[in-house]
Parts: C-alpha cells; sequence; structure tokens
C-alpha cells in the first residue's frame, strides 16, 4: 500500500506539475496565439488580395490605355508605312532617273569617242602636213638662198649701171644748159619782133579810130528807125561800141505772138517766151537756131539767171527751169492777177515778181514760199532790181508812177 | 506498459507560445515584420514546426539570403535544433524573462560550427530514427525496432509530425513494452543536459537487489558527489522518488529518451 500510497504521491506531484505547467504555458496562450495567428492570417490574405486587386487594376488601366496607345501605334505605323511607300516609289523613280542619265552618259561618251577619233585623224593628217611643208620651207630656203645670190650679183650690176647713168646725168644737164641758153637767144629775137608788129598794129588802130569818129559824126546828123518786131537785141557788153545794124538770123519762135525774149549771159541760148504758152530755148552759137525745148507757160516776161529761167506767166503763177535738163523747178503761187514780171533778186536764191494785182511778192526759192508782199496800190508792169545785194527794187506801174522798193525796209518811197 | 493515459496525455498536450521576431539586420524591406506568434508543442523539434514562419520572414529578407538555412537564436546562443523544443526551453529560457518565448530568426551567416545544417525534412526524420533505434537499443536490445515494418516507422514520424497521440501511441506502445521475461528496460535511455552538452550512461532501472531503482539513484550514479542536483524535465521538476521505469514509460520524448535538465 504504502507503494502504490508512494507512487501515487510522486505521480500526483508530477501530474499537478504538469497541470500546472500545461496551464501557465499554454492555456493562457492558447486562444491569444490562436485568435493571433487567425488575424495575422486574415491580414496577410487581405493584404496579398489587395496587391493583386491593385496589379490588377494597374493591368486594366494599362490594357486601357494600351489599346488606346495600340491605335496610337498602329497609326503611326501606318503613317509610317505610307512614308516607307512614298520612300520606296520616290527611290524607283530615281533609280529610274539615274539609269536614263546613265544612257545619256554612254551615248554622250561614244560621241566624244567618235570626236577624238576624228581628231587623231586630223591630228595625223596635220603632222604628215607639217612635214611635208617642213620639206617645202627648205626647198623655199633654198631657193630664196638663191635668189639672195641673184640679188646680190644684181646689186652689182645695178651699181655699175648707175655709175654709168650719174656720168650720163651729167653729159644731159651740159646738155639742157647749152640748151637753154639758145632758147632764151631765141626768145630776144623773137621779142624785138613782136615789139615791132605791136607798133605796127597801134598805128593801125589809130587810124581806124580816127576814121570811125569822123563817120559817128556824120551818123549823128542822120537818125534811123529800127522794126519792131523782129529786133536781135544786142546784149553784148558795152566795150562792144557798135549798135547792131545788120539782122544776123530771124525766124519764127513761135506760132504766135512772142512776148518776151531774152539772152542767156552763160551760153550762147536765148530764150523767148510765146502767146502759144510756150518757152523755147534756142542755140544761136552755130549760126542756127534750134529749139531746145518748150515749156508750159503764158509767158509775159523771161529772165536767165546762171542755169535757171524765171518765167513770168499770165496764169498768176511764176515758174522756174533749169536750162539744162529743161526741168521744172519751181512753181510760185500767189497772185491773184497776172504775173507781169519777174526778176531774181540780188542774192540767190530770192525772186521778186510784180503782179496786175497791184502787189509785189518777194519769193524764196528755197522754201518756194512768199517772204514779203508789198502792196503797190497799181497794177505793176514792170520791175527792175538795181543793185546786185538785191536791197532796192524799182517797178513801174500803171498808175504812171515808179516806185522805189527797200526789201530790207518795208517802206515805200514812191515817186 | 504505459497505462498512465492522463499523464501521456497531459505530456502530449504540453505546448509553448513562441513569438519569432526577424533579426533587424537582416531586414530588406521597409516594411518592419510582424513578428509571428505560433504555439509550438514541447515534445516536436523546430524545423518541424517553422515552415510558416520561415515562408513569412522570407518576404522581407533580401533575395540573396532566399536559400539560405534558417536558424534560430536565443539570447545570443543558437538553438540546436536536434533538440526537441521543451529541452530547448528548459535549458536556455531564463526565468527572469516572460512567455511568450521570443526567439531571433537568422537567415544569414549560419552558425556552422555550433550546430548541424539541415537541408529538409528527412534529415530530420532520420535524425529522430536513430535516436529511436538507439533507446530501443539500450531497452530491448534494438529487437522491437527492427522487427518493426516501415509503416510503423511512418506512422510514429507522421503521428510526431501531425500532432496526432493516438496514431503515435498505437505503435508506441510496442517500444514501451516490455519482453515478456523481463518487466523492465535493460537500461534506461536517457541524456543529462550539463554544461553545453549531454551525457549518457549505462543504468538498469532495477538495481542488483531488484528493488526500482529512482531518480535519485540515476542523479547519484551520474554525478557522485553532488548533493543538490536538481532535474528538470517537460518543465517541471519530477520528484526524486519516481521510479526509473515509470519515468522512462511515461515521461519519454517521441524519442523515448529522457531528456533531463541539470540546473
Amino acid at each position: 500500500m504504502t507503494a502504490t500510497v508512494v507512487c501515487t504521491n510522486w505521480r500526483d506531484n508530477i501530474l499537478t506539475q504538469l497541470q500546472e505547467r500545461n496551464r501557465k504555458e499554454s492555456l493562457l496562450f492558447q486562444d491569444l496565439i490562436s485568435q493571433h495567428t487567425k488575424a495575422f492570417e486574415n491580414a496577410t490574405r487581405l493584404y496579398s488580395e489587395n496587391l493583386q486587386l491593385s496589379i490588377q487594376n494597374e493591368k486594366l488601366k494599362t490594357e486601357v490605355r494600351s489599346d488606346l496607345r495600340t491605335q496610337e501605334r498602329i497609326q503611326q505605323i501606318e503613317q509610317k508605312l505610307l512614308a516607307n511607300a512614298e520612300e520606296l516609289t520616290e527611290l524607283h523613280r530615281r533609280k529610274g532617273e539615274n539609269s536614263q542619265q546613265i544612257i545619256d552618259l554612254n551615248t554622250l561618251v561614244q560621241e566624244k569617242d567618235k570626236i577624238i577619233a576624228t581628231k587623231d585623224v586630223t591630228l595625223a593628217e596635220n603632222t604628215a602636213k607639217i612635214v611635208s611643208l617642213q620639206a617645202e620651207v627648205s626647198m623655199l630656203d633654198q631657193s630664196n638662198r638663191e635668189l639672195k645670190y641673184l640679188n646680190d650679183t644684181l646689186r652689182d650690176e645695178h651699181q655699175a649701171l648707175q655709175l654709168a647713168f650719174s656720168s650720163l646725168e651729167e653729159k644731159l644737164r651740159k646738155m639742157q644748159d647749152e640748151n637753154r641758153q639758145l632758147v632764151e637767144r631765141l626768145i630776144k629775137y623773137k621779142a624785138k619782133d613782136a615789139d615791132r608788129m605791136n607798133e605796127e598794129n597801134d598805128n593801125f588802130l589809130k587810124n581806124r579810130y580816127k576814121k570811125m569818129q569822123k563817120e559817128i559824126e556824120e551818123a549823128c546828123r542822120d537818125t534811123r528807125g529800127t522794126s519792131p518786131e523782129e529786133l536781135v537785141e544786142g546784149v553784148g557788153p558795152l566795150y562792144q561800141f557798135t549798135v547792131p545794124t545788120r539782122l544776123t538770123l530771124k525766124f519764127d519762135a513761135h506760132e504766135g505772138e512772142v512776148s518776151a525774149v531774152k539772152w542767156s549771159s552763160v551760153d550762147r541760148l536765148l530764150a523767148t517766151g510765146g502767146a502759144d504758152r510756150k518757152l523755147k530755148l534756142w542755140d544761136v552759137s552755130k549760126g542756127t537756131c534750134e529749139s531746145k525745148g518748150s515749156l508750159e507757160l503764158w509767158p509775159s516776161t523771161l529772165t536767165l539767171r546762171g542755169s535757171l529761167v524765171l518765167g513770168a506767166s499770165n496764169d498768176y503763177a511764176t515758174r522756174v527751169w533749169t536750162i539744162a535738163d529743161q526741168r521744172l523747178r519751181h512753181t510760185l503761187t500767189g497772185h491773184s492777177g497776172k504775173v507781169m514780171a519777174a526778176k531774181f533778186l540780188g542774192e540767190a536764191p530770192k525772186v521778186v515778181t510784180g503782179s496786175h494785182d497791184r502787189t509785189l511778192k518777194i519769193w524764196d526759192l528755197r522754201s518756194r514760199a512768199c517772204i514779203e508782199t508789198k502792196f503797190a496800190g497799181s497794177s505793176c508792169n514792170d520791175l527792175v532790181t538795181v543793185d546786185s545785194a538785191g536791197s532796192i527794187i524799182i517797178s513801174g506801174h500803171f498808175d504812171k508812177s515808179i516806185r522805189f522798193w527797200d526789201s530790207r525796209r518795208n517802206r515805200v518811197p514812191t515817186i | 506498459m504505459a497505462n498512465d493515459r492522463e499523464i501521456l496525455r497531459e505530456i502530449w498536450e504540453g505546448k509553448l507560445p513562441v513569438s519569432f521576431r526577424l533579426d533587424s539586420d537582416e531586414v530588406a524591406d521597409f516594411r518592419e515584420p510582424d513578428p509571428f506568434y505560433l504555439m509550438v508543442p514541447r515534445l516536436s523539434y523546430f524545423p518541424l514546426v517553422t515552415d510558416k514562419v520561415k515562408k513569412h520572414f522570407l518576404k522581407y529578407v533580401t533575395n540573396d539570403k532566399q536559400d539560405q538555412e534558417m536558424w534560430l537564436e536565443y539570447n545570443g546562443q543558437p538553438l540546436k535544433w536536434h533538440y526537441p523544443i521543451g529541452v530547448l526551453y528548459d535549458l536556455m529560457f531564463s526565468t527572469e524573462d516572460l512567455l511568450p518565448w521570443s526567439l531571433t530568426v537568422h537567415f544569414d551567416k549560419f552558425p556552422e560550427s555550433e550546430v548541424y545544417k539541415f537541408s529538409n525534412k528527412e534529415m530530420i526524420e532520420a535524425y529522430f530514427m536513430a535516436c529511436l533505434k538507439e533507446a530501443d537499443v539500450l531497452k530491448h536490445r534494438g529487437q522491437i525496432v527492427s522487427s518493426m515494418q516501415k509503416k510503423d516507422h511512418n506512422q510514429l514520424w507522421m503521428g510526431l509530425q501531425n500532432d496526432k497521440f493516438d496514431q503515435f501511441w498505437s505503435v508506441n506502445r510496442k517500444l514501451m513494452d516490455c519482453p515478456a521475461e523481463f518487466d523492465h528496460f535493460k537500461y534506461i535511455p536517457f541524456r543529462c543536459y550539463v554544461d553545453d552538452g549531454y551525457r549518457q550512461k549505462l543504468i538498469k532501472p532495477v538495481a542488483e537487489d531488484g528493488r526500482k531503482k529512482t531518480l535519485r539513484d540515476l542523479l547519484n550514479e551520474m554525478f557522485p558527489g553532488r548533493n543538490s542536483v536538481r532535474v528538470k524535465t517537460h518543465g517541471m521538476f519530477p520528484p526524486l522518488e519516481t521510479p526509473l521505469q515509470w519515468l522512462s514509460e511515461h515521461l519519454s520524448y517521441p524519442d523515448n529518451f529522457l531528456h533531463l535538465c541539470v540546473i
């Protein structure tokens, strides 16, 4: 029994100790720790769930964004594709152009090659020519040398000839001197002869003059009329101191009246104007008269000066012709009446005309216009220009007056 | 015969509250890891119960340490994982400290000189079975263990792992059984933890004169000359009169050893 009691004693001791231990150690904490682990697990689970959800959220967001982004990317890719396609076409085109250029350049190169070939040919020809020319040059040199040699020999000959010539010249000079001397002597003798002849002539002339004086004195006592119809006016210079008495020539100048006649101071020309409205020129030098030409007008007066014929006409106009070619040069119109007289005014090319319309007009032949009109008051019959400067004009009028005009001044002194 | 089911039950139910904290030097994350609280059975081994702890703390550790072994440390001393948890607690827990038992979890600088490295559970199982066989050799000259089938070994291990009293003890009873001609074991399998190690000795449960030896006798034999030797096991001080046979049958750890911490 005691053993069991002892047994139970230590056993109970152990049991109580164990129970005490368990109570202290585990029971206190059991619930706490289990709750804690539960809470902990919950927390971790929730934490992980939270993490997952946020990850999902992010993923969804990125998906949405990436959707947009994928669309954008698609657009970008499409754009890039377009750009690439364009580039490709561009490059193809450029390739075509480049190959075209290559072909062109090839043809150019071929042409240039041909040109080079032709140039080579010409070059060869030219070198051949050069060779031949050089041969010619050498030949020419040779001939030149020969010529020079000839030239030298000729020069020597020439020198010799010149010496001979100079000696001959000396001789000639001497001869000429002799000749001159002889001629002088001859002239002297001739002069003497001439003086003797002059003396004889003078004597003869003196005798004649005396005779004439006597005749004139006789003639003055005895007057004679002249025929008005056919008069050959002697326009000769005053030193021909004979009045023409002999009729040299008579011819029918015009078909009708001959209203004007004038000598030309230059040639042996006679100008006549007639009622047949013609102006004829006659060459009297050969002793015959020839009609040189006929000119249309109703001449009232004629004037000849130099190579020009001035005809005043009844058709109120004045005409100027050249004698040489008988061409009408000027027609001066402006008068309202018959032009009775026309004269060359002192300095050419002025012309003054007097007309039935009681005016005098001064014309400039260069401009063919009337420079001045002078009112005379009466029909002008005839004009005279007095001095060579042409400053004074004298006009005779129907009203029995003669008027003197100063062409430089606009006044009219009348008589 | 381990008949005192009440005692066995009380022994089996022994659990300790433990808080695991990750060493602050090894925290790589910007968040402070929460301490992990767990009720661990006294009879189990640390590697069997620390799966969740490892998983929890692995998140906070830098990547290069992920593959390293986890080791536990208390008061600067690394814990030897091949001691049962209860033994470690009785040995190391200082009386000034308060429950729950706060251990520090390390991943870096595994102290290879002090602690064995373990890679997987098979190693622990092998160690457990080795202890078991050693105990059986001491008790029955190894006959019972060797006559057990593989599935019995597995059942023992699974029962311990999954904390299944009936599953474990249905097989363990055989080991606690005495052969017909004896009513005691040949020798008592025990370990006395003293001076940072443990000692074992061949001690019969029955004296020469047939008397059942008590704990006192064991201590006298283990530590001759020392009078006041207190022995702690399973968190309590068993009376010295307790017979060794009964002690061995009921107060053994699952590896069939008595683990006595000498204070």
